[in-house]
């Protein structure tokens, strides 16, 4: 499981519909904004790197007023755990 | 209620996310979260391009777990690329290199110890070096290697075998602009920072698809353009309508290596209209044609052949275009110049940097806030560990020049080795490397031995066909940290950490050092280089240079760092200052000139009362009366120059039987020759092979479609790969990305290794080509990656 915390930036007085919209990603969740409401900051969960990808080009395509999904950090250690258990000596 | 992990890293990391970008955050899981999603995160520098981000490692039971983009950096500011969030992650790939090996009789590489591995170099270098002299073996390093680690090999070439065959990758990247500021400036190295970005008005974007090659800085100027369109000015010249240009004002659209004759043409139309500084005409600029000194009204006399008319017709940049290029970079100021290798992989590459130079200097854009003549490296540390350390073969530690007497006698003193000992000559530069390695029993090639660290030069030389024979007699040590073309050759393979297994210092583009602290342990038997290199030193007599060689890595790393920045204290590129005990406290780290543990670090040279060095006179005399004076003047009068350069275009332009310019480049995804971004399946997946662009009238006239595969020859060789056909190049030029390792796809079968007659730095980015349509699409999406040591080289040699 990959989990970031990332900012979503959106066009200025698009915050409502953009809530509205995420609200129907259930690997999306909210936690806070900026005071001009043109940034979102949100966690991505998804299986893997892979899948985060996929993830933010749904994102992007379905919601049109994001203007740039932007990682701040990523966590990964799931995936991580499973490389290396998968290492041949 | 009790929060459960995943919890408490959403919280953790959202927390973090908001306090980036002083968003409020009301949970104070921040303070809580963190103690327990990580052990411990770990300050360091991201390695995968010279724009030197600042990141964070999250640490957790030995091992990575996740990445956070520094905030205070002042390189990114907390954001970072994808290559920055996911290029690492190729550390745990089941590929990575774990013990030494040594190639044995039925051409096979065998598992050997460290002592049976180091024995067996240190022996055979000392046995060449006694049978065909000093110079018989040769160091070849790189720009992404640490600091303290090219200074020490570096100082064992120099210092303990006295030879200077000691060269590296920032020749193929950087050596143009080095040559660039050293010819202006007298001295290496911008003299803004990217601070200066936030305050300028007008950028001219040269040679650079920034966009994809440096995202962050790209972001800095892009986010000025988007909040202030009518204020903020971006010209491009590019030969290509990148992602980059798409944010342009003035698109300069000049054919490859014709851009000088554009950089003229602005100079011309900044004069005529009377746009210049007087100030710094008539104090600061002095006006040469490299062998004469020659008066202003010259250089205007010079100027008159690159009318707009003329220059149009040589290059295809419309007229309004130049005029109003010139008219942005010189009354909309503060103006920054940015540019990587399309000026640089030239064989006018050290001219194009002069030119640039030469608009700042004419119009007063330097030495102010906003202003700076900036050349962007390609690597994360070609500009700290090569440039900075003198680990190229004319240079010494502080990018003195070896064959100044004084600086060889200050380096000696520093070195504590005999007087005179250092070979005043210098060595050969990479090409001449490459070209002179061989076998023993061929005179021909005086160069018998090379250790190569950190680079993958059988896949990154220019006509590379012509330096593989060499790479295959000769005896080759290659340290890395997994298989790649030159691997495939090696004699000797030496398993590499990776960065975040060992630490050091990186210095990126802005003259700023950062330290990176170790964060695991390397797989298997791996090692830093910094050990590798000491341990090499002690077994070849040379432990009294060299002696960071005990147990623990960090103390070594330390100790070699003291002694290079003690090697270069009384120098105008002084790191003295930057002591290790302060680049882990700060989290920017420091720009040097840096000359005491006190010093802030600087920001702006040439400046009184910003660059420490203009009242060091024990290090340059400056007249106290100078606000602006550019010290390094090798005449002494505090002048940049500004040169002449006489037109004159690529090596090889196309012509009736290759009528086609190649350009070759980087892609956002892919790290130089892939084989640690090739490594992470999401990076691999989104840009798997190479390709050439073609732009759509070529196409029709090739009966091209999208997909085709197409042979791309030139006089040196051919490659097979797929077409995409697009607007984004102009009808006439190709482009093809560098990454793909892939035999077929391998771009330098077919660049030309034509080079700079001052930098020595080859022509990348222009040959001429034909192609012809050789098939319908096929699936190339290949990946290639070299797994297995063993893997032969695709060819014969």
């Amino acid at each position: 499981m990959v989990i970031t915390g990332s900012v979503l930036f959106i066009e200025p007085g698009s915050e409502k519909p953009v809530l509205e919209a995420l609200a129907r990603f259930p690997e999306v969740t909210f936690q806070a904004r900026s005071h001009s409401g043109s940034q979102l900051v949100v966690n991505l969960e998804a299986e893997d790197h892979h899948a985060l990808d996929l993830l933010c080009a749904r994102l992007a395509e379905s919601i049109p007023q994001i203007v740039d999904i932007t990682h701040l950090q990523v966590h990964f250690e799931d995936e991580i755990d499973g490389q290396t258990n998968s290492n041949r000596p | 209620m009790r929060m459960t992990r995943r919890e408490m890293i959403k919280l953790s990391a959202a927390a973090f996310a908001a306090g980036a970008l002083n968003i409020p955050f009301a949970d104070s899981a921040e303070a809580q979260g963190d103690d327990v999603v990580v052990d411990e995160w770990i300050k360091g520098a991201c390695r995968f391009c010279g724009t030197g981000c600042g990141v964070y490692i999250g640490v957790r039971g030995g091992k990575v777990v996740g990445i956070r983009g520094n905030p205070e950096a002042l390189t990114n500011f907390g954001f970072l690329c994808v290559k920055g969030f996911k290029g690492f992650l190729s550390m745990y790939h089941p590929d990575r290199l774990k013990y030494p090996m040594v190639r044995q009789a039925d051409g096979k590489l065998t598992r050997v110890s460290w002592n049976e591995a180091l024995g067996l170099v240190a022996n055979k270098f000392k046995e060449l070096q006694s049978k065909y002299g000093k110079d018989s073996v040769a160091y070849y390093g790189s720009g992404q290697c640490m600091t303290e680690e090219s200074y020490t090999f570096n100082k064992l070439w120099k210092g303990g075998f006295r030879s200077n065959m000691v060269d590296g990758n920032p020749r193929l990247c950087m050596a143009s602009a080095v040559g660039g500021y050293m010819t202006t400036f007298g001295t290496d190295e911008p003299a803004g920072s990217y601070s200066d970005i936030e305050k300028a008005k007008t950028f001219f974007i040269v040679g650079s698809n920034l966009s994809e090659c440096h995202p962050i800085i790209f972001r800095r100027i892009a986010r000025m353009k988007l909040e202030a369109p009518d204020k903020i000015n971006v010209i491009v010249c590019e030969p290509r309508y990148t992602s980059t240009s798409r944010i342009a004002d003035v698109w300069l659209p000049a054919d490859p290596g014709t851009d000088l004759a554009v950089f003229h043409c602005m100079a011309r139309e900044i004069i005529k209209n009377g746009w210049i500084d007087s100030f710094f005409v008539n104090n600061l600029c002095r006006f040469t044609t490299g062998q004469q000194v020659v008066d202003f009204e010259a250089y205007k006399q010079f100027l008159e052949q690159f009318k707009p008319e003329d220059v149009s017709k040589l290059t295809r940049v419309p007229v309004a275009n130049i005029v109003e290029a010139a008219r942005l970079f010189a009354t909309q100021g503060p103006t920054v110049s940015l540019w990587t290798m399309g000026l640089n992989q030239r064989t006018r590459g050290v001219w194009a940097n002069n030119l640039i130079h030469n608009l700042h200097l004419i119009t007063g854009h330097i030495c102010k806030d906003g202003a700076d003549s900036f050349s962007l490296t390609g690597q994360p540390n070609a500009c700290g560990g090569v440039r900075e350390t003198g680990s190229l073969c004319h240079l010494l530690p502080g990018t003195r020049l070896i064959t100044n007497e004084a600086a060889r006698t200050q380096v000696e003193k520093a070195w504590g080795i005999p007087a005179k000992s250092i070979d005043p000559k210098p060595g050969f530069h990479t090409m001449q490397m490459f070209a002179a390695l061989g076998a023993e029993n061929d005179a021909t090639k005086p160069l018998k031995g090379m250790l190569i660290t950190t680079t993958n030069p059988a896949q990154s030389l220019p006509n590379a066909h012509k330096y593989f024979k060499g790479m295959e007699e000769a005896f080759l040590v290659v340290i890395d940290i997994f298989p790649t073309r030159t691997t495939q050759f090696a004699d000797v393979l030496l398993p590499a950490a990776f960065i975040y297994e060992k630490g050091g210092v990186y210095g990126c583009s802005e003259r700023r050092s950062q330290l990176t602290g170790k964060c695991v342990e390397p797989p298997g038997e791996a090692k830093p280089d910094l050990w590798i290199g000491a341990q090499l030193a002690k077994r070849m007599g040379f432990e009294k240079l060299i002696p960071w060689n005990g147990d623990d890595p960090a103390k070594n790393y330390q100790m070699a760092w003291d002694d290079y920045r003690t090697c270069v204290k009384d120098t105008e590129h002084t790191v003295y200052g930057m002591t290790y005990e302060r680049l882990k406290k700060l989290e920017a780290g420091l720009q040097w000139p840096c000359p005491t543990p006190e010093h802030p670090g600087t920001a702006k040279r040439y400046v009184r009362g910003q660059d420490p060095i203009m009242d060091m006179p024990h290090i340059e005399k400056v007249p106290p009366q100078a606000m602006i004076y550019f010290y390094a003047d090798t005449k002494h009068e505090g002048k940049a120059n500004v040169f002449l350069r006489p037109y004159k275009g690529p090596e090889e332009p196309p012509d009736k039987d290759y009528p086609f310019f190649l350009t070759t480049g980087r892609v956002i995804e892919q790290w130089h020759s892939g084989t640690m971004t090739m490594r992470v399946p999401e990076i691999a997946r989104s840009q798997p092979n190479a390709y050439v662009e073609v732009h759509p009238n070529d196409a029709k006239q090739y009966g091209l479609n999208n997909g085709d595969m197409v042979k791309v020859i030139s006089r040196r060789g051919f490659m097979v790969l797929p077409a995409r056909v697009v607007k984004m190049s102009l009808p006439g030029i190709l482009f093809i990305p560098w990454f793909d390792q892939a035999w077929d796809r391998m771009v330098n079968r077919v660049t030309i290794d034509a080079v700079d007659e001052g930098s020595r730095q080859p022509e990348f980015k222009i040959c001429a080509v034909k192609i012809e349509r050789v098939g319908d699409p096929r699936d190339v999406a290949e990946m290639t990656i070299i797994s297995n040591v063993n893997d032969p080289f695709p060819i014969k040699v």
